[in-house]
């Protein structure tokens, strides 16, 4: 039975590890596991007895996986790390994201430079998926400021979702042989062509398992005011989706910027979502106010949600998987920021209070209930 | 008299050691540091996958040097090697 909230913290120097029962008042540390190596992806796979992954990204020797099968108290290698094959020319530098897959031994992996890996046996073995990572399209994506990251593997049935910066959002209908991309209405501020097939600064994507086919996305926003070739974009930072992301409309109206990193849905009620907008320019709190931004009709509108926050003089960044939700009846929100402050939001970010103070600038934050 | 199988000293730095059973030095055979470097591959490659990326390339922020002197100085993997040599693997000196 389900008694404790285990918390997954990936910063510049380690992968921590929270824990509290399921009251959440107050959280155990441990760690930094990976000691000194940025952590930008973590996974806790919570079917059975609950493992959890964390990428290690050393910039010296290279990437690694790291295991854990007791609840994140000691952490190994796994016996090897996504690689590309010696013929194929680019060289990992670094693992973004990690998600289960059907059974508890398959896991996906997507890398820097944009590519999707796939293991059966728990991050031992990899192979390359060809059907995104050799697509047609793959060798004219381009690096955003984060490096030409493959950061969103969402799964559906037969379907597989990726988010590529830049590249756009790729859609796998058989389970991941082959990939289209399907960015219908997702916009790009910077090509003249303000609708390209693809290309686009994808940031996040969610999906909620209580209504077929809703996508939210967080993309590239704050083009309001461009004024060079193919004129102003607004409003084409936070998108939703109802066809299984075939076409994509805005929802961004009512944000302080459509701007932003992080996007996440309400495990319980489909139409409550969660962005954190963020300056444009300087990719921070805007106003040095931080806040979360909380629709509950899907999009139509947005509430604020600072109560507890600073108030004035934080100039923070919550990067894409910096922020996740619980799945208690009343769940929290916990965002990493890049200043190394853990913010807990209890009852869905109605109040906010700060868990962990003093860590390292924080890359990913997930939760889970073990 | 140059002795027909040429070996040469791979000084490990310790955060590699676990791939090598917790060894310091390795004795390795290569007239060339790219010859040590394949031979590291066929006995220890997981080893190898932490000095050099998927494509061969020594990774940007580690080092080798052939005795004192940084192999860029020299002709990169194409250095040679004489018997005795020392090779020594260095992570780059950076911080952050």
């Amino acid at each position: 039975m389900a008694n404790r909230v285990l918390l997954c913290i990936g910063t510049m120097k380690g992968l921590f590890v929270g824990e509290s029962p399921k009251a959440r008042r107050r959280f155990a540390l441990r760690g930094p596991f990976g000691q000194g190596v940025a952590v930008y992806s973590a996974l806790i796979d919570a079917r059975g007895t609950p493992r959890i992954y964390a990428s290690s990204c050393n910039a010296f020797f290279g990437m690694k996986v790291l295991r854990s099968t007791d609840l994140g108290k000691k952490f190994k290698e796994t016996k090897s790390a996504p690689a590309f094959p010696k013929t194929d020319g680019r060289a990992l530098a670094n693992i973004w994201s990690l998600e289960a897959g059907d059974d508890r031994k398959q896991l996906w992996c997507g890398v820097e430079p944009a590519a999707l890996f796939r293991s059966r046996d728990g991050g031992d073995s990899w192979d390359l998926v060809d059907g995104i990572s050799n697509h047609a399209h793959a060798r004219s994506w381009q690096p955003g400021n984060g490096g030409l990251c493959m950061h969103t593997i969402l799964r559906d049935g037969p379907r597989v979702h990726l988010g590529i910066s830049t590249g756009g959002h790729y859609l796998s209908e058989d389970g991941g042989e082959t990939f289209q991309a399907s960015n219908k209405g997702v916009g790009a501020g910077f090509m003249p062509d303000p609708y390209p097939e693809f290309g686009q600064c994808v940031h996040k994507i969610a999906a909620t398992k209580h209504a077929p086919g809703r996508l939210y996305m967080q993309n590239h926003g704050g083009w309001g005011d461009w004024e060079g070739p193919g004129g102003r974009r607004p409003h084409i930072g936070v998108l939703r989706s109802d066809d299984h992301g075939h076409t994509w409309r805005s929802i961004s109206k009512g944000l302080p910027s459509d701007f932003g990193f992080p996007v996440l849905v309400h495990p319980h009620d489909a139409d409550t979502v969660y962005v954190m907008p963020l300056a444009p320019q300087t990719r921070t709190c805007p106003g040095g106010a931080p806040a979360v931004w909380r629709s509950e009709n899907g999009g139509n509108s947005w509430n604020r949600l600072a109560n507890g926050l600073p108030r004035k003089d934080s100039y923070f960044t919550v990067l894409r998987d910096a922020m996740d939700i619980d799945e208690s009846p009343s769940p929290a929100l916990y965002f990493g920021t890049t200043t190394g402050q853990l913010w807990i939001g209890r009852d869905g970010g109605e109040k906010w209070e700060c868990l962990f103070d003093a860590l390292p600038p924080i890359h990913c934050v997930k939760v889970a209930v073990v | 008299m140059t002795p027909s199988v040429v070996t040469v000293t791979v000084h490990i730095p310790g955060p590699l050691r676990d791939y090598c059973a917790g060894v310091a030095e390795l004795t390795l055979p290569g007239t060339s540091v790219r010859a040590v470097l394949e031979e590291l591959e066929q006995r220890h490659p997981t080893l190898h996958r932490r000095v050099c990326d998927e494509t061969g390339a020594v990774r940007r922020h580690v080092n080798l040097f052939v005795n004192t002197r940084h192999i860029r100085d020299r002709n990169g993997l194409e250095t040679p090697l004489a018997p005795g040599d020392k090779v020594t693997i260095l992570p780059a000196v950076s911080g952050g």
